[in-house]
């Protein structure tokens, strides 16, 4: 058996030694981890008075790295390593009263899983004494979080969508300890029913890559776009490796006005031109999983007239300098291409978000607090100074009644023209 | 004997009977849901030509299985390797003109997964060659798992992109006859298969080398005794699938756009088409491939239930081995049941 065993190592070695050496450029997949930014003294970059240093704060951080949810996990697992260094080299966040504080993230993987996000969460809170949570890619994992946090009233901060995630839809109550930072395919699918409108649409066409977000496309859009009074006339699911896709005659047969794809790329892409080969016609609309230039990239010239709802950060270059989210889109832009050596994803931006309202929030803390007071200072932080505040995901105002600030407007319309994602505001319609 | 003919017609009637009512729904299924022949003849175009890949893979699994006993399911992984070599080597910056320069990716990428295969045999099979078949077919699965985390560390999740062969662009020549779609590539596609297999079969049929091959597969100890060495044979039936792998995931690159993880798919579907021949017929592959294809897209296509699509393959293969375990060519005493 060690033969076998020895013989498996080297053939793993060959391998990897013949294919690279046939000069194929070799990106490692994962990010290299940041330059492991040295601990400088704290006291040979701040001048005299010697500063004091306080406590560390820790922040519970935890996204869907792997499982279903992992197409948002995985760049929001990468914006809190740029987080990290960022702060590891400013030394901390400096509170009103001078005395520095060493920030950490705990980062986890919720796994994609309630009950694993629950106990995380729960270890968080108890074992590491995290003053604030930002977990939870997906609804249903939120979900769990946030009945762990308000039972712990820890405030907590999720990266996933629903509104239900901050409001209770039956009673209207605002969760006193939970917020949330993206918009997501709720408030996609309301800007393809204005959209769908204006077209003068009436029957509308499904298609969705058979994923978590892929399904929570459909189910959103499906509810959203009945209730506004299109009929859905076809629905096919499909797989990001698919080749052939038997679901153009069947979209032919139901004669539909417009055709919305729910996927992410490459699928997406796929997807988008079979449809737009065997049906040169008819219009079709992406959910914002698409905002990535790949999608372009992959599907090439029939993608040309493709429409999508995307926070404007893919084209942060082209944004006017006055606008207020012009700063903070190319600051995210610049440092998750950098570190990632990827095109920037939309998805990180609500980590990213997330992470920034609850550091904003430390530097407001005095030392000395107890540590239910740092949790409850840094709620009442949240909900009443996030006002105005520019986001990668849009200008965000918190209030005691909104715990998620956007609606669907953050979103900006966009049209593939020439090979670009290019605005298509709504009064060009 | 008369027992074995009585189980024997009973099967043949259950298959036929089964085979109408499956007509029958399909039928019906398409004249409730508006479905006119166009859309049948789109599925099945567009099931040959998937099916024409599970063909190629399925060749691979066949051509391994017959000399040496193993079943290699590392032949998906060479599809994806073809494919993502071609496009790297495609993407390099060789001052060559278009053409020649994809004519050159494909022969360098079939080289190379070629040797990919050789090095799988020499370093991981042939040192295990005295152990059971049971504990080869585990190292291919290592082996799978292996070359799939390698492309990953390669070339990371990014999907890649193979130009058409016709107009050496990502976007394919598209032809409409009869109001259907019809991809350039499709053509080559089908060129390919069918160019492959009149050659196996002129080479298992023809040549010495190809006698020898079929030698082994009949009896080792004897083909051993003839004087041909069932190593060399073992080493050149994993050349020739590691090519086969490498050409259909060329051949097939410029209709998906390929990922590191594309091989599992074709491995498996590509497995469904050797199971249909018995894992012993190589013409056999090429119907099972083509049948797998064709029963995909129209099944999916007519119910509606595109989620389901895989699952139909996989239904095929439990009938298969059920009902006709020695494939659907082929005679009563070769076949899986034999090995």
């Amino acid at each position: 058996m060690k033969k076998i065993a020895l013989a498996a190592l080297t053939i793993f070695a060959l391998l990897a030694v013949t294919i690279s050496a046939c000069g194929t450029p070799a990106p490692p997949p994962t990010p290299t981890s940041p330059p492991a930014a040295a601990p400088t003294p704290v006291a040979e970059a701040t001048p005299i008075p010697e500063p004091v240093i306080g406590t560390t704060y820790k922040i519970g951080f935890a996204p869907a790295v792997t499982g279903g949810g992992s197409f948002l996990g995985v760049p929001e697992r990468n914006v809190a390593e740029i987080i990290q260094a960022s702060l590891d080299e400013a030394g901390g966040v400096t509170g009103p009263d001078g005395v520095i504080h060493e920030v950490e993230l705990i980062v986890g993987d919720t796994e994609s899983n309630p009950d694993v996000a629950a106990s995380l969460a729960r270890r968080y809170i108890d074992e590491d004494e995290v003053v604030a949570l930002v977990m939870g890619s997906l609804t249903p994992i939120s979900l769990a979080i946030s009945a762990v946090a308000m039972e712990a009233e820890v405030p907590y901060v999720s990266m996933a969508s629903a509104g239900v995630i901050v409001k209770n839809p039956d009673t209207g109550e605002v969760y006193h300890w939970v917020f949330k930072s993206p918009q997501g395919n709720l408030e996609v699918a309301q800007w393809q029913v204005e959209r769908l409108t204006a077209m003068g649409a009436e029957k509308v066409c499904y298609m969705y890559e058979n994923t978590g977000y892929g399904k929570d496309c459909f189910n959103n859009s499906s509810a959203q776009l009945t209730a506004a009074g299109f009929e859905n006339v076809f629905e096919g699911s499909f797989e990001r490796t698919d080749s052939e896709f038997p679901q153009v005659p069947g979209i032919e047969a139901a004669g539909c006005d417009v055709v919305i794809i729910g996927a992410i790329p490459p699928g997406a892409a796929n997807a988008h031109v079979a449809i737009r080969t065997a049906l040169p016609e008819l219009p079709i609309m992406h959910g914002h999983g698409v905002c990535v230039a790949d999608f372009i990239t992959v599907g090439g010239e029939p993608m040309e007239g493709a429409e999508m709802p995307c926070s404007a950060v893919i084209i942060a270059e082209d944004v006017p300098a006055d606008d207020p989210q012009k700063e903070v889109f190319m600051g995210f832009k610049s440092a998750y291409e950098e570190y990632t050596g990827e095109p920037v994803s939309t998805f990180g931006g609500h980590g990213w978000d997330a992470l920034y309202w609850v550091v904003e929030a430390l530097e407001t803390l005095p030392e000395g607090l107890s540590l239910a007071e740092q949790r409850s200072a840094i709620r009442d932080y949240i909900e009443t100074n996030i006002v105005d505040w520019p986001g990668t995901a849009g200008i965000f105002t918190l209030s005691p009644e909104d715990h998620a600030g956007l609606d669907y407007t953050s979103f900006t319309w966009f049209i593939v023209e020439d090979q670009e994602f290019v605005p298509f505001p709504q009064e060009d319609w | 004997m008369q027992r074995y003919l009585g189980t024997k017609s009973v099967k043949m009637a259950l298959t036929v009977a089964a085979a109408i009512l499956l007509v029958a729904i399909i039928a019906l299924l398409g004249y409730r849901n508006n479905y006119g022949p166009k859309a049948f003849a789109q599925w099945t175009m567009d099931g040959i030509r998937g099916g024409s890949i599970y063909a190629l893979v399925g060749l691979g699994f066949v051509i391994i299985h017959s000399v040496t006993g193993v079943i290699n399911f590392a032949q998906g992984e060479f599809v994806m390797l073809g494919a993502m070599l071609c496009a790297s080597i495609f993407e390099l910056d060789l001052p060559l003109p278009p053409a020649v320069k994809l004519v050159v990716a494909i022969v360098a990428s079939v080289i190379i997964v070629t040797l990919v295969g050789i090095l799988l045999e020499r370093g991981a099979i042939y040192p295990a060659r005295g152990a059971g078949v049971v504990t080869l077919i585990i190292i291919t699965i290592g082996a799978t798992i292996a070359i799939r985390a390698t492309a990953l560390i390669i070339w990371g999740t990014r999907a890649k992109i193979v130009p058409a062969f016709t107009n050496l662009h990502q976007n394919d020549l598209i032809f409409r006859p009869f109001g259907l779609t019809l991809g350039a590539q499709s053509l080559w596609i089908w060129g390919t298969v069918a160019l492959v297999l009149c050659a196996l079969l002129y080479f298992f049929e023809r040549t010495i080398m190809g006698k020898a091959l079929r030698a082994c597969a009949v009896n080792r100890r004897a083909a051993e005794l003839m004087g041909i060495n069932p190593s060399r044979m073992s080493l050149l039936s994993f050349a020739m699938a590691a090519a086969l792998g490498a050409i259909g995931g060329v051949v097939f690159g410029p209709v998906i756009r390929p990922q590191y993880d594309m091989g599992l798919v074709f491995g498996l579907k590509g497995f469904v088409a050797a199971i249909m021949a018995g894992m012993v017929s190589p013409l056999g592959a090429v119907l099972g491939g083509l049948i797998t294809g064709v029963a995909e897209n129209v099944g999916a296509g007519v119910t509606g239930l595109y989620g389901y699509k895989d699952l139909i393959a996989f239904v095929i293969l439990i009938l298969v081995l059920l009902l006709r375990p020695q494939g659907l060519i082929g005679g009563e005493e070769r076949g899986v049941e034999q090995s």
